[in-house]
């Protein structure tokens, strides 16, 4: 039963012992992993984690005041102007929704394809895409001119029998996002429930055992809960699978269904869900370089794990460029005047440098990771995560602007500036997605432990045929040697 | 004010038995009646206002003041207020009632037809059985009715610039007439065609015997007028048959633009001549020989930029050629010229077919020359009609104003009386009015503001809006038409012919019993009969002047005008949307894109690229604004500042400004105040003052007596600075778009459809012919929603014809006046945010090798009533939808602005509240709103709704009436303001609607046909006829 070639069959997905890298480094006990993770949510708070929650919640205060400004004068307070009756406000939704898909991606498509690497960003990456999410739906509730009739997008019965206009993409956003936020939460809710469990068999404080033990719904670790969850994780991970795939592509809809000239595209929907992933998990890299340091997870979140998120990166960033080609391509051989301007305007327009922005940070850029140094150098994964993000939101500037400001009749053209108010309120959904993030690491645990034990080399049961003598079989981990 | 006691002394210390307070034992001591002997414990006056009321009178006033003010805000010419249950005869709630009326302008009457709702006049059009207006009218007609609720305007009588009223003037006027016969006084007063008003000159020239009456015009010398006197030796008024016409040559006249006294006529006539049902038809063919480019110019077909002094040359070269008795001697300069020469050969061809028109800005011997061309063509009689107006030879107004100013300075004069007229503004400034007009004794300024010169006056008097008071006057052809006003004055004031009345007799005599009694001799036969017909039509039919045909004595052999070959000219002219200032104070006419400039809230300095070139300055275009170089134009001394604007077409070296702009009003409105978590402050453009203030530059003063249109060697220097002007059109050019469709004649015959076809269906797709049309399935008649109603049963449509479109923007005010549409300001119009329902696409097309003379073409674009109405199916709230009479509608109460239907129109006609516009209007400016269109809120969307209210208004009317809607019972506001005709609306469900002809015609085409919207607007495209001799001639 020893002999290698026997384990590898019988354990194909690389247990980390066999020839492929360990998942996890460190030669790291359960136990370790579990008060790795655990302490950050259990001891006293340090203050530096109060300086950055003061920082974010005040900018998230700016974010409010902004809020309140335009409530009360009117959309005008923002850039927007005739032809350009979307400007930040659509962008930065669009740039959030995107950058809350790679959590969803992460914990569903990649657990359905069995990454097993994926276990030790997952739940951090999920709470991400609940907050980007989170700011997303700041922006189209508060952009619309009756911000106090905005419900009547929402499928209400009333007494005038007046629904929603169902041919409209904005409606189809409506229930886009709103069900894929909901199916994400109810996915990370799920998935906490074994930890919640765990941080509330170590607390001895008895309120922190009572929230716990309420949300952590009695679990006690059984057979039977765990054979449950399973079965419920994997029907979860199949139904959010659709909506990742969905929601960017309904926001798409948004300008593919329009007739303005660079938003009619047919293109949208597979571009706009690379461009998603792309800066989805340039996001993850931002967070979680930053966490892992803070909050000594380099053993469970490791370069290995940088390094195939990058490849991710490279892969997307190379779809998303080449949708980019595509669309030139497609208006040039269109024969349509306008189609064929829209496109020249962004390369050589007033915008132009939002358009070279864009292929440099998107096309050219990512385009370092075919460099192994590169792509497993933390601090230049951590620039160009940066970079990318940067690249992705002006993605969605120039579809959204250079289209509008020049469309069909030359007369109507014009010109879109932002004010400080645009300016302000994106960067005031930064503070609202910091502080939220900030809970996030302070409350919960932000690595999912009962997953990351699960890929372990010690979750095999044949691990201690292999490790005998190592000093670990038999110490503090029960080991059910199985019947031979 | 009231000096009521607050607290009785003795009543207060009777009631107080209980407790005595005092001061000390003296004050105990004393009796009640000493206590104001005491010593207040403050100042006096430091716990109250000063002056009679204290703080809490003044709030009771305060409160009595805004209920009466409640109550004046429905006013009708009725003094007693009555409860609706017994309601004035005649009036019903929502339905409006229509009267004939006149409006005076530039010394003749415009005559209109105006709406009143519940007995506030709302919306002015022209009267449609007058013989000249014929229902049309002008951007000055249509704006007028927003003078009359200008908040700005002056309210009691001043004398000395403090509070007093009529009774006193009417002392003054009395102790005047007091040895009237030694005493000198001068009257200053507008040109008027009144009666009337004649009537009361000749009282008051028998009370003073040395009466000095100045007509006096802003813009200077009538030089038409003075023209036909050097040719005829009598006052003429030349009235042009443009209908009649084959070769129309404009001599720097821009006889197209409002600002033209006989505008609605001249418009309507050239459109007649020039509308082709098919390609069989011929049109009249226009040149246009202009420094400046102009409506009358972009509507040319062929046009030559020429500096306003050579034109002078450039007639008498013509007639040269075409050798016209009389002229001797001249225009060798021009003799050569191409265009010279093929106008005289057109003329000649077409001979009494011809006609040929001198401009404002032309002195009279042009006019005289043009008189002589018109007169050897035979024209008189035929395309020209010369009316004898029976008045005297006019005088120059410049000499007469010199002696008045020396007058008024060596202290002759007793009194002036200033009648509609504001010279401390508009005079040249080397006259200096505002320095002589205080050492006047008495000044007498009547007006709408106290303006520039109210303020400088002893007495200024209101002066009565012309729906407010009675009056009379002549149309442009003479009919006689009394002035009926619609509403009671508003506030203290008097319209001149009481003011004169008072002067010339000392009597307080009421403007209706003042024409009624001048009328007496004018109407013949029963008097009230006659009077109550004149006022029910609006004037008295055949009451036009004499046509003559007299014979000319005209003789020319020098240019009255001489410019070298490198001098800048500066060219004055009134402006196309504030005239001369009297329309500076009006919101819409501020904000109303200039029609060729697109500039708003400005005037700007008018020249060519390649003037601006050599000047060393430009415009420039950055991140969606224009910021214009400023120059100094010095001329004589007088310099004034002003941004440049870049016009290609336009003459070299010459250089355009308009007057009326710079004005000094003073307000009485308190403005808000400014928080700073409220923009309400900057969005109001009624919170900066009188509307007037600060927007752009007075250039009258540049002018000389003599020079009052054109003066030559001006000084330009730049002055490094630059300003922001804003323009409601960012880019000129087509880029070569087919939005704008156009042939020559000869093209149009050889292709007639050359508008339809001019886009070609890509191969591979099935033609949009073949897509599905509206209610294809699901018609109206069989929806549940719809089924007994008759709505359907209508479908409107709309066509504009672009041969007949001028371009003047009179659409634009007609629209923003019948459909509530609120006015931005100018920083607003700069981010775009313009509310205009209606506007006019202006583009530049040049032939290759002529770019420096391009074609202006002008497009009007209101809501195009897609039949796949692409804002329709984005909506997420279903605001926008479709009417079951095919018309494309918003619906303000559903709408929650998400801006994507404006996205999502190719044809960018959707606009937004940005912010609530309608919140911050005064109280008197809410009065203009049209009671039957909702005044949008903030954060709705609104556009073109092909006036639905007179729709739906026509289609109550014929279910009242059990009838069915003719073509015809509905006018878009459009379309019964244009002239021109250009705008065809109706039915096309009718088969005999003048819409579904328009629609078979040849040259139409659809807009953005290709994207499959269906349009229900749809255009006919232009045909020009220029002259295939001058083809590839550079100039």
């Amino acid at each position: 039963m020893s002999t290698t070639a026997t384990t590898d069959i019988n354990h194909p997905d690389g247990d980390g012992s066999h020839g492929e890298p360990p998942l996890i480094t460190g030669n790291l006990s359960f136990h370790e992993i579990t008060d790795l993770v655990s302490t950050h949510t259990e001891k006293k708070t340090p203050p530096l984690w109060y300086v950055a929650f003061g920082l974010a919640t005040s900018i998230t205060g700016l974010l409010f005041l902004m809020i309140a400004y335009l409530f009360w004068n009117g959309t005008g307070v923002w850039g927007l102007n005739n032809p350009v009756g979307w400007g930040w406000a659509i962008v930065n939704f669009v740039f959030w929704v995107g950058i809350g898909h790679a959590g969803t991606l992460i914990s569903a498509i990649l657990f359905l394809f069995r990454q097993k690497w994926r276990t030790s960003i997952n739940r951090a990456a999920e709470a991400m895409t609940l907050f980007a999410v989170m700011c997303a739906l700041v922006f189209p509730t508060i952009h619309v001119g009756r911000v106090w009739a905005v419900y009547w997008m929402l499928p209400i019965p009333n007494q005038m029998e007046m629904w929603p206009q169902f041919k409209s993409p904005l409606l189809w956003d409506v229930f886009a996002v709103s069900s894929y936020f909901l199916v994400s939460l109810v996915f990370w809710y799920v998935g906490l429930v074994p930890d919640l469990a765990t941080l509330r068999d170590r607390t001895k404080k008895i309120w922190r055992q009572r929230v716990l033990g309420f949300l952590s719904l009695g679990w006690t670790g059984a057979n039977r809960h765990w054979r449950n969850y399973e079965k419920c994780y994997l029907l979860l991970a199949a139904l959010a699978t659709p909506l990742v795939l969905s929601v960017h592509s309904v926001v798409s809809f948004d300008f593919a269904v329009s007739i303005i000239p660079g938003w009619h595209t047919t293109i949208f929907p597979p571009y706009f869900v690379a461009g998603a992933i792309f800066s989805g998990f340039a996001m993850v890299q931002t967070l979680m370089i930053i966490a892992r340091k803070v909050y000594n997870l380099e053993n469970i979140i490791t370069i290995s794990h940088i390094e195939r998120m990058n490849i991710v990166i490279v892969l997307t960033g190379s779809m998303v460029g080449f949708a980019y080609i595509t669309e030139f391509f497609i208006a040039w051989y269109s024969g349509v005047q306008y189609e064929q301007y829209a496109f020249l305007n962004r390369m050589f327009g007033p915008y132009a440098w939002a358009y070279w922005t864009m292929m440099f940070c998107n096309l050219f850029f990512p385009q370092f990771f075919w460099s192994k140094k590169l792509r497993t150098n933390i601090g230049f994964t951590f620039f160009a995560s940066i970079i990318v993000n940067i690249g992705m939101w002006f993605e969605r500037f120039v579809i959204t602007v250079t289209s509008l400001h020049r469309d069909y009749l030359p007369s109507s053209w014009d010109y879109y500036t932002p004010t400080i108010v645009d300016i302000l309120t994106f960067v005031g959904t930064f503070g609202l997605f910091f502080t939220l993030f900030l809970l996030f690491l302070r409350w919960v645990p932000m690595v999912a432990i009962a997953e990351v034990k699960g890929v372990m080399p010690k979750a095999d049961p044949h691990y201690y045929e292999d490790h005998e003598g190592d000093g670990m079989a038999g110490d503090h981990i029960p080991h059910v040697k199985p019947a031979s | 004010m009231i000096d009521l006691p607050v607290i009785d002394v003795d009543t207060a210390k009777a009631d107080d038995k209980k407790f005595k307070f005092w001061r000390s034992q003296a004050d105990l001591e004393q009796d009640a009646s000493m206590l104001h002997l005491a010593h207040p414990e403050f100042m006096p006056g430091a716990d109250e206002a000063p002056g009679g009321a204290s703080r809490r009178q003044f709030i009771q006033l305060m409160g009595a003041s805004m209920a009466l003010a409640g109550l004046s805000s429905c006013r009708r010419p009725v003094e007693n207020i009555m409860p609706f249950v017994d309601k004035p005869e005649e009036v019903i709630p929502g339905i409006p009632m229509y009267y004939a009326t006149s409006m005076p302008y530039r010394g003749i009457l415009q005559n209109l037809l105006v709406e009143s709702n519940e007995g506030r006049p709302t919306k002015i059009e022209g009267n449609p059985d007058h013989p000249v207006t014929k229902g049309s009218s002008g951007i000055f007609e249509q704006a007028s009715i927003l003078n009359l609720y200008d908040p700005d305007r002056s309210k009691v009588v001043l004398h000395n610039q403090a509070a007093s009223d009529w009774n006193a003037f009417l002392d003054f006027s009395r102790e005047l007439l007091r040895g009237s016969s030694s005493r000198q006084i001068a009257v200053l007063c507008e040109p008027t065609s009144s009666p009337t008003v004649q009537a009361l000159r000749g009282q008051l020239a028998q009370a003073f015997p040395q009466l000095k009456w100045i007509t006096y015009a802003p813009e200077g010398n009538d030089p038409g007028l003075m023209g036909m006197q050097m040719a005829y030796g009598r006052s003429l008024r030349p009235w042009y048959h443009y209908d009649q016409a084959d070769v129309i040559v404009s001599f720097d006249a821009d006889f197209l633009s409002p600002i033209d006294r006989n505008f609605v006529h001249n418009a309507r006539s050239f459109a007649a001549g020039r509308k082709l049902s098919s390609s069989n038809d011929s049109m009249s063919r226009l040149y246009a020989v202009e420094s400046a480019y102009s409506v009358t110019g972009s509507s040319a077909d062929n046009r030559l930029r020429l500096r306003s002094s050579e034109i002078a040359d450039f007639v008498a070269a013509v007639a040269v050629h075409l050798e016209v008795e009389g002229v001797n001697g001249m225009g060798a300069a021009f003799v050569d010229h191409p265009y010279a020469r093929e106008i005289a050969i057109d003329l000649r061809r077409a001979g009494s077919s011809g006609v040929v028109v001198a401009g404002d800005t032309q002195p009279p011997e042009v006019h005289a020359m043009c008189a002589a061309i018109n007169q050897s063509l035979n024209a008189v009689g035929n395309t020209v009609t010369l009316f004898d107006t029976e008045e005297p030879a006019p005088a120059a107004q410049s000499e007469e104003l010199r002696g008045l100013v020396s007058d008024m300075r060596n202290g002759s004069l007793d009194a002036l009386i200033m009648i509609g007229v504001n010279p401390v503004y508009d005079l040249p400034g080397e006259l200096d009015f505002a320095s002589a007009l205080p050492l006047v004794e008495n000044s007498v300024h009547v007006g709408a503001h106290i303006d520039e010169t109210g303020s400088l006056s002893s007495w200024h008097i209101p002066r009565s809006h012309y729906l407010e008071a009675w009056g009379d006057g002549r149309a442009f052809d003479g009919t006689l038409s009394v002035i009926q006003p619609l509403i009671a004055p508003m506030y203290e004031s008097k319209s001149e012919i009481e003011v004169l009345q008072a002067l010339g007799a000392g009597l307080d005599s009421s403007g209706y019993d003042l024409v009624r009694a001048r009328w007496a001799d004018v109407i013949t036969g029963d008097f009230e009969a006659g009077w109550n017909k004149v006022l029910h039509d609006g004037f008295l039919p055949g009451s036009q002047f004499n046509s003559v045909l007299p014979s000319i004595n005209f003789t020319a052999s020098q240019s009255p005008l001489s410019i070298g070959e490198n001098d800048i000219e500066v060219v004055f002219q009134l402006d196309n949307k504030v005239l001369d200032g009297r329309f500076s104070n009006n919101a819409w006419c501020q904000e109303l894109p200039d029609p060729v400039t697109k500039v708003v809230w400005d005037n700007v300095a008018v020249m060519s690229p390649k003037t601006a070139e050599d000047l060393g300055v430009g415009v420039q275009y950055k991140e969606g604004k224009h910021y214009s170089d400023i120059i100094s134009l010095t001329i004589n001394n007088s310099t004034v500042e002003l941004p440049v604007w870049i016009v290609p077409g336009h003459a070299d070296k010459s250089i355009k400004v308009t007057l009326g702009y710079g004005r000094e009003l003073p307000t009485e409105r308190t403005l808000r105040g400014k928080h700073i978590f409220d923009l309400d402050h900057y969005t109001d453009v009624y919170n900066k003052g009188a509307v007037s203030t600060g927007v752009g530059v007075n250039v009258a003063g540049l002018r000389t007596p003599t020079t009052m249109k054109v003066a030559v060697g001006a000084n330009v220097q730049a002055t490094g600075r630059k300003m922001l002007v804003v323009t409601t059109q960012d880019h000129g050019y087509l880029e070569g778009r087919p939005m704008y469709r156009m042939a020559t004649i000869e093209e149009y015959k050889a292709y007639p459809e050359f508008a339809a076809k001019a886009v070609k269906t890509l191969p591979g797709g099935e033609p949009w012919e073949e897509y599905p049309t509206l209610w294809e399935e699901d018609h109206p008649s069989a929806q549940p929603a719809f089924k007994d109603n008759p709505y359907h049963e209508n479908q409107w449509a709309m066509v504009i014809d672009l041969n007949s479109c001028t371009g003047c923007s009179t659409c634009m005010i007609a629209c923003q006046s019948e459909n509530n549409i609120q006015v931005v300001g100018k920083d607003e119009v700069g981010r775009g945010r313009e509310l205009h329902w209606i506007r006019l696409d202006r583009y530049y097309v040049s032939e290759e090798g002529n770019e420096d003379n391009p074609m202006m073409v002008s497009q009007p674009i209101p809501c195009m009533h897609c039949e796949n109405a692409p804002c329709e199916s984005v909506c997420p709230v279903a605001a926008t939808v479709h009417s079951p009479d095919g018309t494309n509608q918003m619906i303000y109460n559903r709408c929650i602005g998400t801006r994507y239907c404006a996205n999502n129109c190719p044809y960018k006609v959707r606009r937004f509240n940005f912010f609530n516009w309608s919140k911050t209007l005064p109280v008197e400016v809410q009065m203009t709103q049209n009671p039957n269109v909702t005044v949008r809120s903030r954060g709705v969307m609104e556009k073109c709704s092909f006036c639905i209210q007179r729709i739906r208004r026509a289609n109550i009317k014929a279910n009242i009436e059990k009838t069915t809607l003719k073509d015809g019972d509905v006018l878009t506001a459009c379309q019964q303001a244009c002239p021109t005709g250009a705008i065809v609306f109706g039915d096309i469900n009718n088969a005999a609607s003048k819409v579904v002809e328009y629609r078979k015609n040849d040259r139409r085409y659809n807009m953005l046909a290709e994207l499959n919207t269906k349009p229900r607007t749809s255009y006919l495209g232009r045909v020009r006829n220029p002259n295939p001799e001058l083809e590839g001639v550079t100039v």
